[in-house]
């Protein structure tokens, strides 16, 4: 599903993001990311959705080579993969409803397509009495499964989830780890960047670990060790 | 495709109420460059008018001797006629220039006393020379100094209108060099001013436009409201414009009719004959520089 060679990542003049990665992610899969702080791993995210390109190395993401990745390719590519961060990033003038909603109307899906989608998503991420909220009406937990939500609308091969529970309790982060779970179990390929040692004990579910940019370890049924 | 084009339509209609006032300086600033122009074209216009007005009194009359045969008269006419700056000739035959002095001295005894006391009619045939425009006065002079028929003539009258259509011209010349680079700089500010709108609108919507990054909306659908937004901004301005311009016309309208003695001054004519093509040229060229502005704007600020 997700194969990087010898991928490094040099922000300018010199700082290195990522250096010398190489894996291979299988279709289906839940891996965790961990690693101290600065070591790379939101850059290896966001190499994996095009915010970011390698300097050196190949990426492919379903036989897709996005090394390169044209300009206006980069939307294509989004919509197979969802995204979710630990500040959410949902727009605070739209409700939980329009905010997932609002993924579909970009990508010029027809307002059918929108009134099917979203209830749908919106009941997997447990949020149906509150489609009319507002973001700031929401808890954190909340605010992250509408964030998930919208991440599922274009049914996305892959999820990448960069620190989603860096800004929650441990019952909200339990929530949201067992709805990622979920989401893997239907079939979508899961990355989750994380620092919480709970989780990644509790997962029991492959760890890669980043160290100044390089894999310093990478295991089956992992635990987090630092 | 339609889907996307009314949401894109209410994207931009966002844009402009979120910075209501950032809209509004944007598009006095186009109907200002559009006033400008229009004022040009307005004093063209005027120009054309006032040119044309003079230029139609601009004739010579030239006087033949009384004692002239009438074949040279009519060759000196057929010559006249047969040139391209000769626009009419009006001949006044010896008795209708008589009777045209008769009439025009009635009154005066002491002239009637002399032209009977002449016993025969002293005038002779006159012709009335009109040239299409004023600079072809001196050939038209030239002309009549072809050896076939100048000694007949005894005396050549005119007025020298050339100087005054010279001096038209030379003075809405310079109101026009003035008014281009009038029209010049504002349009330089307008640019500016609709690079700056585009840059705040881009910095307002950050977030936004960020999200929509992420969750995979295609560039155009990112970029097509600021320019839907900025093509609405210049057909407001238009409307500004034609809403301000036209009671201005029509108050002048009456002044000039006054001033060039004519029926009609032709300014609301002239707007309102050429009116599609003038607005029209005017909505594209206004357009199309917002346009470039908001490329440039989006260039800069709105990196991928
Ligand atoms: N846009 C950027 N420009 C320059 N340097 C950057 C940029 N983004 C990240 N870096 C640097 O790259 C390195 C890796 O950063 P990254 O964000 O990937 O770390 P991280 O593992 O996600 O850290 P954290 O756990 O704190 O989120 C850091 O040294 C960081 O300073
Ligand atoms: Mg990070």
């Amino acid at each position: 599903m997700i194969r990087f060679k010898h991928v490094s990542k040099i922000y300018p003049p010199n700082v290195v993001g990522v250096e010398g990665v190489s894996l291979h992610i299988r279709p289906g899969e839940f891996v965790s990311i961990v690693g101290k702080s600065g070591t790379g791993k939101s850059t290896l995210a966001k190499l994996l959705f095009a915010e970011e390109r390698p300097t050196r190395g190949t990426i492919e993401i379903g036989g897709w080579d996005i090394t390169n990745i044209h300009d206006r390719d980069i939307p294509l590519l989004r919509r197979q993969i969802g995204v979710v961060f630990q500040d959410f990033k949902l727009l605070p003038m739209k409700t939980v409803y329009e905010n997932v909603a609002f993924a579909l109307q970009v990508a010029g899906e027809r307002p059918k397509r929108i009134r099917e989608v979203v209830p749908a998503v919106l009941k997997i991420v447990n949020l149906e009495p509150m489609t009319d909220r507002y973001p700031r009406q929401l808890s954190g937990g909340e605010a992250q499964r509408v964030a998930i939500g919208r991440a599922l609308v274009h049914s996305p091969k892959v999820l990448v989830a960069d620190e989603p529970t860096g800004n929650l309790d441990t019952i909200n982060t339990r929530e949201i780890v067992d709805l990622l779970k979920k989401i893997n179990e239907f079939g979508t390929t899961v990355a989750l960047v994380t620092h919480d040692r709970e989780v990644v004990n509790a997962l029991k579910k492959r760890v890669i670990t980043l160290e100044d940019g390089k894999i310093t370890s990478d295991v089956e049924e992992g635990r987090y060790k630092l | 495709m339609l889907v996307s084009s009314y949401r894109v339509t209410r994207f931009a209609f966002q844009n402009f109420w979120r910075n209501f006032w950032l809209s509004v300086i944007t598009i006095s600033m186009l109907v200002l460059t559009l006033m400008t122009v229009n004022i040009l074209l307005l004093l063209s216009a005027v120009t054309q008018q006032a040119i044309g007005l003079v230029e139609d009194r601009i004739e010579v009359s030239v006087y033949f001797h009384d004692s002239v045969e009438q074949e040279t008269v009519d060759g000196a006419v057929a010559y006249l006629r047969s040139l391209s700056q000769v626009r009419d000739v009006e001949t006044i035959s010896a008795q209708e220039a008589y009777d045209q002095f008769v009439a025009r001295h009635e009154g005066d005894e002491q002239i009637m006393a002399s032209l009977v006391e002449l016993g025969e009619n002293p005038f002779g045939p006159t012709l009335v020379v009109k040239a299409e425009q004023a600079e072809d006065f001196a050939i038209i002079l030239d002309a009549l100094e072809n050896p076939q028929f100048r000694d007949a003539i005894r005396d050549k009258d005119f007025s020298d209108y050339e100087q005054i259509v010279e001096r038209i011209r030379s003075t809405t010349d310079r109101i026009r060099a003035f008014g281009i680079a009038l029209s010049a700089i504002f349009l330089l500010i307008a640019i500016l001013i609709v690079f700056n709108t585009v840059r705040m609108g881009i910095f307002i919507h950050r977030e936004e436009i960020g999200i929509m990054r992420l969750v995979g909306a295609s560039n155009g659908f990112i970029k097509a409201p600021f320019y839907l937004e900025m093509v609405l901004m210049s057909l407001i301005a238009l409307s500004v414009t034609l809403i301000v311009l036209f009671p201005i016309l029509s108050m002048l309208e009456p002044q000039f009719r006054v001033y060039f003695a004519t029926e009609s001054a032709g300014l609301l004519a002239f707007f309102t004959r050429n009116g599609f093509l003038i607005f029209g040229l005017e909505f594209l060229g206004l357009v199309l520089v917002c346009l470039f502005s908001t490329t440039l704007a989006m260039r800069k600020f709105l990196k991928v």
